[in-house]
């Protein structure tokens, strides 16, 4: 099968800082790829260029076979490739719902539908309860599903999901991580950001390993912690 | 279609005590020039369907869309030349007028925009600023144009008739009454349906977060460049109407900052991102300067009998209280926004659902 998503040496620079070099790979649909690294190894800026927030320095993005390298991330969004943010971005002032059903109208016009695609979405992250309670006033662990939920309502084929397991304890860690199974299970292809080693390990069919703004490895959660290279600048010992 | 179709079925599904009270009230506003007698009243009652209009299209980019344009006055002064050239230099009916006025401030919107929607937040007001600046300096300086400093002083408006059919002279005060009502209530359905359909999500979700609504498929610039289209089209149409209705415009009454913070004061006192929000402003806003302007402190403490009228303290403030009009009402104005922050309508709101609770 061809690859739903495909860099090609694709680098971003911040006046003489490389934040990504050179970094190519390929992902095939229905894989969940996990992408690992260090602070500051470049992972969310590798996220912004493939959504287009940053149009990058150099190379080539392709999706789903078609270039989309400098598209604007509502084409790319429409394109069917969504993603979250890092730290969760609700629309504070506005219900649950309607969150969802901003989502939802990227693909209709017609705010009847937007509001069952909205439904269906919130019922899928076990948050219909909560429908018609401001954003801004949940808690960490219910924005983060929120977020799962509206960028789900876009009909993604991919998902870029950014640490949505960061700050989360340990109840509520699991249970995005049955959400990003079921999500697989759909046929949804994503590439997850986590620095949750357990976690990452267990979902990831697939590792990318980031360091410095370069691609150190690709393989195998196997793999990966057997190299010697990404242990000694990521895992560390105990890993090994 | 779909959207049309939209706005039919959400209509329907309005509950019923809102649409009557909203129809009682309506009902009555067309009663009031013949029951009430008084140019007065009239007059007070067409500067609030002024204001109306003026805070709820100012509404539809600051409150929807959450972009705090401070230079609305570029559109309620671009409605107000456009009418005021075409009707005194070049006799033509203000209706067309205000149709071309219409046009003009859409087009200024969409150059002010491009160029202003590149910046946010703070950066965006200052922006919004100096581009209506640069229209006041211009419309001082293209004296063949304008007039200049000197202003356009309307001597006869030419009223609109088909054939020998009379639609609207302007000789009294009941068709501006009653034009002014009409606008005022088209605005208020523009914001309706704004608010209930596609649009009004995407324009909300700008506001609220502008990167996340990207990532969700909305082009931000196309839609604050919607925004403000809407909203210039709106204000410029309350720039020709004051301009028809009061007679006289100059630089620096329509097209001055002061205008645009006053559009802008509407929406904060009577509640942002609301529909009734610049309605409520309106009423607090209109009646409040009116009052301070004749001097209706003064007034009331000498009838109460708590100062003489001769006393040096009552010639003091019946001297003085009337100027010092502007710094009363400011003054008041920061009072609300202090103690209100979500304006007399998110106040009332407040005490409302307060009540509600305690009573639960």
């Amino acid at each position: 099968m061809s690859a739903i998503l495909e860099l090609k040496h694709v680098s971003k620079f911040f006046g003489g800082l490389a934040a990504n070099s050179d970094i190519s790979f390929a992902m095939e649909p229905g894989m969940i790829k996990g992408l690992i690294g260090p602070n500051g190894a470049g992972k969310t800026t590798l996220f912004n260029c493939i959504t287009g927030y940053y149009p990058p320095s150099r190379g080539e993005i392709f999706f789903k076979g078609h270039p989309i390298t400098g598209l604007q991330p509502d084409r790319v969004c429409r394109l069917g490739m969504a993603r979250t943010w890092q730290k969760v971005r609700p629309l504070v002032k506005m219900t649950v719902l309607d969150n969802v059903m901003v989502g939802a109208l990227c693909r209709t016009n017609s705010l009847a539908k937007a509001r069952n695609i909205a439904m269906e979405q919130l019922s899928v992250v076990g948050m219909e309860q909560k429908t018609h309670f401001i954003a801004g006033g949940l808690p960490i662990g219910e924005r983060k599903k929120l977020e799962m939920a509206r960028v789900l309502a876009t009909k993604p084929e991919l998902l870029l999901l950014d640490e949505v397991m960061g700050g989360l304890n340990p109840a509520e860690s699991e249970e995005i991580i049955r959400l990003i199974l079921e999500i697989k299970a759909r046929g949804i292809t994503q590439m997850v950001i986590e620095h949750d080693m357990k976690a990452i390990m267990r979902i990831s069919d697939r590792i990318v390993v980031l360091n410095s703004g370069e691609k150190l490895a690709e393989g195998t959660p196997a793999e990966i912690v057997a190299n010697q290279e990404v242990v000694d600048a990521y895992l560390g010992e105990s890993h090994a | 279609m779909s959207i049309f179709g939209e706005i039919i079925g959400t209509i329907r599904r309005v509950s019923p005590l809102p649409l009557l009270t909203f129809l009682a009230v309506t009902g009555a506003l067309l009663l009031f020039p013949p029951l009430v007698d008084s140019p007065y009243a009239l007059h007070i009652m067409i500067l609030i369907f002024l204001s109306v209009i003026m805070g709820e299209s100012w509404n539809i980019l600051g409150g929807y869309t959450g972009q705090y344009s401070v230079g609305h006055a570029a559109y309620f002064g671009a409605g107000a030349y456009t009418t005021m050239i075409l009707m005194q230099f070049r006799e033509v009916p203000p209706w067309y007028g205000m149709l071309a006025g219409i046009a003009v401030s859409i087009l200024t919107a969409l150059i002010i925009g491009s160029i202003c929607f590149r910046l946010r937040g703070p950066y965006f007001v200052l922006a919004s600023i100096a581009a209506t600046e640069i229209l006041r300096l211009t419309a001082l300086n293209l004296k063949d144009f304008t007039n200049g400093a000197e202003g356009i002083l309307a001597t006869d408006i030419p009223p609109l008739q088909f054939g020998s059919f009379l639609v609207t002279d302007f000789t009294t005060k009941d068709p501006f009454y009653y034009i002014g009502l009409v606008f005022a209530l088209a605005v208020i359905a523009v914001t309706w349906i704004v608010q209930h359909s596609k649009i009004g999500y995407c324009f909300q979700a700008i506001r609220e977060d502008q990167d996340a609504a990207h990532s969700l498929g909305i082009n931000p610039s196309l839609y604050k460049n919607l925004s403000l289209a809407i909203s210039a089209a709106f204000t410029s149409l309350a720039g020709s109407f004051y301009a028809v209705y009061i007679g006289f415009i100059d630089p620096t009454t329509v097209l001055s900052l002061d205008m645009s913070v006053q559009i802008v004061l509407i929406c904060i006192i009577g509640g942002i991102g609301t529909i009734f929000g610049p309605v409520v402003g309106a009423l607090v806003l209109v009646p409040l300067s009116e009052a301070l302007r004749s001097n209706i402190i003064t007034q009331g403490l000498i009838t109460a009998g708590l100062v003489n009228e001769d006393s040096p303290v009552g010639q003091f403030l019946k001297e003085n209280l009337a100027h010092a009009h502007v710094l009363i009402y400011g003054i008041l104005v920061v009072v609300v926004i202090l103690f209100m922050p979500d304006g007399v309508l998110g106040f009332l709101r407040k005490i409302l659902t307060g009540k509600r609770r305690k009573a639960a």
